[in-house]
């Protein structure tokens, strides 16, 4: 049987932020692994720090206290540009309000992070995500002429053109109508599973979370009752 | 690759209209400087192209000693054209005539500027016109009678026979402000030599006339100054007109307004800059989580700021340039002879202008906006968009570098900045009394007033800044408005309408009677007799004078006025007079003299001193006691000896009077002439037509500045109020979700403004009454008086600018439905 290969290993991962009053701890002590290919949740109720725990694993954020490493690279020692380009190589992201740039249209917004990369063929690899996510007749369509479910298949879209190695998907239903909600969940499940991408969703939808294969559970900025079927190659 | 991207995000923001505001302000900014810049160096130049006329040069080296060839050679070698004059006072024979004249000798060449207009006959309107050529003399009219001559006469000057040519009609640098001098005669300098008249010693005043383009002139001028002796000076300029002063009022207006106006336009810039960065910091942190690094960002927006000042520039320059070219043409109209010159320099100050306010006002925020962390992406609201120590430092440094840029003077740019900071604090500080006071204001209150009081309240502390730019903007609107309305009134006061425009000199004491006749017949207004008594001063307290400075440097004997003065006396000081020291004449004041500040402060006159004149070959001595300054501008008999009446009544003496004459009665003063041949007609109708000329000028320029800063505080407020957009639109979402009415969110929001405006409008004002009875008192110097007018107009106007541009940025915001203003909100 083959080992499998460590993607994300986070290590007593802490974050303190200070405020007027003081300082808030918003995580603790968080150690996790997350093997290639994966489909993680990270679950928890409003503030538990699960959103600030992504933006840990995804090199957003720098943490407080412990060591953070994407595919080896220790993230923690990286600058914020040398975070940038990690994320431009191996990173996709899809977030609970969408956050595509108005300014651009639907295949604009999927190909721009394509082209922060470099990769040459970005409009034809925008096109055919667009294809697969049902949009082909909105290409040209601003962000604001579109629905909030078309958004967040644009969203989508623009997360795999790089064909990342890990996506982070933050609360990506949260902000849509059920029947909405369950479409743009099998289009990320369909769309990770067709390019092997490791997954890490944060949510605090219990059924989303039963379709990843493992999930941590979070409250006040600690796990609890993980599963904790991947821990064994915690080093 | 990043070229690409921002290529296509700088047209999409384009479309969006975002970009255009701080396009705009920069294109103000510009436009403003390279137009005021341009339009002060225009109407400048026409100024002085006019008062050029009346020295027929540009530039006039007065010297006591013969031409010097060096110095002609040198004018020319910078391609200016060259005229050469002499003038002395010398007798005229005619048969049994003879008669004392002051004889004017010029070369061929003469004059540079203006026109000198000579005809053949014995009155001045002859038809025929007439050229001086050797061998003729030209006569002032009076001088026909005087020596009893017609033209082709023969007269002698000196030991010279010279012919009658005929009348002077016009003389563009004839003496304006000595009145009761002796007949004028015109002559070609090559016959000077065959009178004989110049010897050594002889008093004769040389002038070297010089024209040509500004440039050369004022390279002349610095390498000639250091070369020239004691008997040598450069002709001032404003002594000769009446405008040297109103030329120089405008343009530190101009100047001032012109600052203003950039300080307002780099306001509006910095707040469109922030507003831009503000609106852009999630995209930022977006593209930067999809991989983008810092010096990314900083390309792709950099690249935005640096097409939008491109773009800005070019239109700035070329919109300056037309309005100039606009002005100029303006001027041409007025002044047919005007000679327009392109200048570089409005174009190179309006580029760097341009660069300081897109560098240190506009280019802090959209560097920090690329510093924007990609944790941000997670962050909803994003993170506010505050200004930070540097930008205020920069932009402080900004505005006093434009300052210092545009006026080329350290202590005025410094003192106006300051006094703008200064400002700016009050405002603060009166901002911060006032949020205090709403708050208990808010109590009991209709729930439109309520919310209106209560955004007001929130926003003005979320961005006081909007307040302090608000008061700033109305406030140099109504400043410039008020100065301009000062300004115009000054020197319009200084010629008012009807002002004695025909001066009569050489009055006698017996043609008194029947000058006074004369004007009972034909309604005219005569005004006070100035008696006149020439005389030359001879000593300073036992100390007589040289007539003419020496070679010898080191003497130190005090150098005369050198020529005779007119002397007159008064019982009372002349209204357009101020004393400056000492008091004036008691009733029984005995041998007592009042001197002139300029003259007395060139001999070295103090109170007390004695002078000693000499009069129709008798001494008299009168004790200095006291000094007065006189506005040489004024169109007014000017002294500058005053002697009390006990000292020069038995002396015989001519009279000077003045009196106003429409157009349509010019024909009366060739009655006149006839009926008083010996008295001199003086008209004055020319200078002040074309000082009233220049005044229009001027306030045109001034209406435009005026327009332009209105224009630079209406983009101010645009600019902030557009700041505020995004929170307004939350708020509005939530309000209308919750149920609000439009007619209640309407009359929220115009109240909210109409108060801000309120608030504004009253700092402007005061702020405004106060600097305007400064420079009243200081600059004006007039009694101190409130502007009652302000006090309405400006709160109204606070009101009226506010709320409407308010509500025209507003309005449509209103009309978007609920659920699609929420959606907006929620997208983002």
């Amino acid at each position: 049987m083959n080992t499998p290969e460590v993607h994300i290993n986070a290590v007593k991962l802490a974050k303190t932020v200070k405020l007027t009053e003081g300082s808030l701890t918003i995580l603790h002590d968080i150690s996790l692994t997350i093997n290639r290919g994966e489909t993680v949740a990270i679950v928890g109720a409003s503030g538990s720090g699960k959103s600030t725990l992504l933006s840990l694993l995804a090199g957003l954020d720098l943490p407080s206290h412990g060591e953070v490493y994407l595919a080896g690279r220790p993230l923690h020692t990286l600058s914020e540009d040398e975070r940038a380009a990690v994320r431009a190589a191996d990173v996709g992201f899809v977030f609970q309000s969408f956050l595509l740039l108005p300014s651009l249209t639907a295949l604009e917004n999927i190909t721009l992070p394509a082209e922060l990369a470099g990769i040459k063929d970005a409009r034809s690899r925008g096109l055919a995500l667009l294809e697969q996510v049902g949009l082909s007749a909105r290409a040209d369509f601003f962000p604001a002429q579109l629905s909030g479910g078309e958004q967040q298949r644009v969203a989508i879209a623009r997360a795999f053109i790089t064909r990342p190695a890990v996506l982070f998907a933050d609360e990506p239903s949260a902000n849509l109508d059920a029947a909405t909600g369950q479409k743009i969940e099998d289009l990320l499940f369909t769309l990770n599973a067709e390019q092997g991408t490791t997954l890490v969703l944060v949510t605090h939808n219990n059924d989303l979370a039963q379709r990843c294969q493992r999930q941590y559970r979070m409250q006040a900025g600690r796990f609890i009752d993980s599963d904790l079927k991947g821990l064994a190659n915690v080093g | 690759m990043w070229a690409s991207i921002a290529w296509r995000l700088f047209w999409r923001e384009l479309s969006r209209g975002e970009l255009w505001v701080i396009a705009f302000a920069l294109f103000l900014a510009v436009g403003s400087v390279v137009s005021l810049s341009g339009i002060t160096e225009g109407v400048k130049s026409a100024l002085m192209q006019r008062s050029a006329q009346f020295i027929a040069a540009d530039k006039v080296l007065r010297s006591s000693q013969p031409f010097e060839q060096r110095i002609v050679d040198k004018a020319e070698q910078l391609q200016l054209k060259t005229a050469q004059q002499m003038q002395f006072d010398s007798m005229l024979f005619a048969g049994d005539n003879l008669r004392l004249a002051t004889i004017k000798v010029v070369s061929s060449s003469y004059p540079l500027r203006g026109e000198l207009v000579l005809k053949r006959g014995n009155v001045i309107t002859a038809t025929e016109a007439a050229t001086l050529t050797p061998g003729q003399l030209f006569l002032e009219a009076r001088l026909f009678d005087l020596l009893g001559v017609a033209v082709g006469d023969e007269i002698e000057l000196g030991m010279s026979r010279l012919q009658v040519g005929g009348v002077i009609v016009n003389e563009p640098d004839a003496p304006l402000s000595v009145f009761g001098g002796a007949p004028r005669v015109i002559m070609h300098l090559d016959d000077v030599a065959a009178t004989e008249i110049v010897q050594p010693g002889s008093r004769i005043g040389y002038r070297y006339l010089f024209a040509g383009s500004t440039e050369n002139l004022q390279q002349f001028e610095s390498e000639l100054t250091p070369q020239l002796s004691v008997h040598q000076r450069w002709q001032k300029m404003d002594r000769e007109s009446a405008i040297g002063s109103a030329l120089q009022r405008a343009e530190r207006f101009l100047l001032l307004a012109g600052l203003l106006g950039i300080v307002l336009a780099a306001c509006a810039a910095a707040v469109a800059a922030s507003r831009y960065s503000q609106r852009h910091t999630q995209a930022v942190a977006v593209i930067k989580a999809l991989g983008a690094t810092t010096a990314q960002i900083r390309l792709i927006y950099g690249s935005h700021l640096l097409l939008v000042v491109l773009f800005s520039l070019l239109c700035g320059l070329i919109a300056g340039q037309v309005a100039i070219g606009a002005v100029q043409w303006g001027i041409q109209l007025y002044l047919p002879d005007y000679r327009a010159e392109f200048s570089m320099r409005p174009l190179w100050l309006g580029s760097l202008t341009c660069m300081i306010c897109a560098l240190l006002f506009a280019a802090r925020p959209m560097w920090r906006l690329a510093a924007t962390p990609a944790i941000e992406v997670l962050k909803r609201p994003a993170a506010k968009f505050t200004l930070d120590t540097l930008q205020w430092l920069t932009g402080a440094a900004a505005i006093w570098a434009l300052m210092w840029l545009f006026s080329g003077e350290l202590v005025l740019s410094i003192g106006l900045f300051l006094l703008c900071a200064g400002f700016a604090a009050i405002l603060m500080a009166s901002a911060a009394v006032l949020v205090r006071l709403a708050k208990p204001m808010a109590a009991g209150q209709s729930s439109a007033r309520k919310l209106a009081l209560a955004n007001l309240k929130r926003r003005l502390w979320a961005n006081s800044f909007q307040l302090i730019t608000f008061s700033l903007a109305i406030f140099l609107a109504l400043l410039l408005y008020f100065l301009r309305a000062e300004l115009i009134g000054q020197w319009q006061r200084q010629i008012p309408v009807g002002a004695p425009n025909q001066f009569l000199v050489n009055i006698t004491e017996s043609q008194r009677s029947v000058l006074d006749s004369f004007a009972a017949e034909h309604q005219l207004e005569l005004g006070q007799y100035y008696p006149v008594v020439r005389g030359r001063l001879t000593a300073i307290n036992d100390e007589q004078l040289q007539q003419e400075a020496t070679k010898d440097d080191r003497s130190q004997q005090r150098v005369g006025v050198g020529r005779e003065l007119n002397l007159t006396w008064l019982s009372q000081l002349p209204d357009n007079n101020q004393l400056l020291s000492g008091s004036w004449f008691s009733r029984d004041a005995k041998a007592q003299v009042s001197v002139e500040a300029e003259i007395a402060e060139r001999l070295e006159v103090k109170l007390g001193d004695s002078l000693v004149f000499s009069i129709g070959g008798q001494m008299v001595t009168a004790k200095v006691s006291s000094i007065r300054k006189v506005d040489w501008n004024s169109l007014q008999p000017n002294f500058y000896m005053i002697l009390s009446p006990d000292l020069l009544a038995d002396f015989p003496a001519t009279y000077i009077n003045a009196f106003y004459l429409s157009a349509e009665r010019t024909a009366l003063l060739n009655q006149l002439a006839r009926l008083l041949p010996t008295v001199t007609v003086i008209s004055v109708d020319n200078i002040i037509a074309q000082v009233n000329d220049i005044i229009a000028q001027v306030t045109i320029a001034l209406s435009f500045i005026l327009l332009i800063i209105c224009i630079a505080a209406a983009l101010v407020l645009v600019a902030q109020v557009q700041a505020t957009l995004e929170q307004r639109e939350q708020e509005l979402a939530i309000l209308r979700t919750l149920g609000a009415r439009y007619a209640f969110l309407r009359n929220a929001l115009l109240l909210e403004f109409a108060l801000l405006g309120a608030m504004a409008g009253g700092f402007a004002t005061l702020l405004a009454e106060v600097m305007l009875l400064t420079v009243q008192q200081r600059v004006f110097e007039l009694p101190f008086s409130p502007h009652y007018n302000l006090w309405w107009m400006g709160p109204v106007l606070g009101i009226v600018m506010v709320t409407l541009l308010g509500w025209w940025q507003l309005k449509r915001l209103l009309r978007i439905p609920g659920a699609q203003l929420m959606r907006k909100v929620l997208q983002g």
